[in-house]
């Protein structure tokens, strides 16, 4: 009997958490929302991307980024937040890194505070609910500009 | 208190369990009234507005459905409500909220929201001052979630 693994893995696609040089990319979630984090972190990793920290606020976010500056590709900036909101933290981001690759997750309805982060330099966005196909989408895309 | 306030709540309550319950069945109740304090399910998860109109938005269950929903949303199965449960349901109400007030905004309301906040207990009441509140309970195969609207518009 033939199984699918005696068939060749012509199709098999390359995860796209890796880098063209194989390592795997380096993401920091800033998010007040455990639940939020977690979900973002599962898709991420589950499609080969390193989350290598976790961030509760924007100022803890800010805080992270310069930390583990130059070594990490891409943010993913939550809006509100306690202590210090999304957008701000964003700001401060880029002040330090004008090149800093962050993408905001929104709810609905938050539309004018997304198109702020992105006039300050944000490089996408999200709106939730998350889901698996979306977010690798804009991952993705962040990326690879 | 307008019932058309409460319709973008409910559609949206609808929209987004349908999504995160993944396609499960999710039902409408009959809506009704309730005056003064209102003793809720066990989790609560309340959302305030502040503006054109005022008042607040609860997300009232027992504490299975409370479970059995994050458990759901999270893809496994929780064991009690902790931190990761409760800010799975404050969650859900921000999705639900963030889809019912945009419709609200395109209706011509202005207001804001505060974040949600989440309560658990048992015997609780919230009580509203001079505010009646409309209760439109859903039913989705976790248990009833009950989307609690009280709003007014500013004097
Ligand atoms: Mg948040």
């Amino acid at each position: 009997m033939k199984t699918k693994q005696d068939f060749p893995a012509i199709n098999e696609r390359k995860p796209d958490g890796f880098r063209p040089d194989g390592a795997a990319y380096r993401v920091l979630i800033v998010d007040d929302s455990v639940f939020v984090a977690k979900q973002l972190s599962q898709i991420l990793t589950s499609e080969g991307y390193d989350v290598v920290a976790t961030s509760g606020d924007g100022q803890a976010g800010l805080d992270a980024y310069k930390e583990l500056y130059p070594n990490l590709d891409l943010v993913t900036m939550d809006i509100t937040m306690p202590k210090m909101d999304g957008i701000t933290a964003l700001e401060k981001i880029i002040e330090f890194d004008k090149n800093a690759r962050v993408i905001m997750i929104s709810a609905l309805g938050k539309q004018d505070l997304v198109k702020k982060a992105l006039v300050m330099g944000a490089r996408n966005y999200i709106v939730k609910p998350l889901d698996r196909k979306k977010v690798l989408e804009r991952v993705a895309q962040v990326l690879l500009k | 208190m307008r019932v058309e306030y409460i319709n973008p709540f409910v559609e949206a309550a609808f929209n987004v369990l349908k999504e995160v319950l993944v396609n499960s069945d999710v039902r409408r109740g009959e809506l009704y009234l309730k005056s003064a304090s209102t003793p809720v399910l066990g989790v609560a998860a309340i959302v305030g507005l502040a503006g054109d109109v005022e008042g607040r938005v609860l997300f009232d269950m027992n504490r299975d459905t409370a479970l059995a929903v994050a458990s759901v949303m999270n893809g496994e199965q929780l064991a009690t409500l902790d931190d990761l449960a409760k800010a799975t349901i404050t969650e859900l109400a921000n999705m639900i909220t963030a889809q019912a007030v945009t419709k609200l905004h395109d209706l011509g309301f202005q207001f804001d929201l505060t974040p949600p906040a989440i309560f658990t207990g048992d015997n609780m009441e919230v009580s509203d001052q001079d505010v009646e509140a409309l209760i439109v309970p859903m039913e989705t195969p976790q248990g009833k979630i009950e989307i609690n609207v009280a709003i007014r518009e500013r004097a």
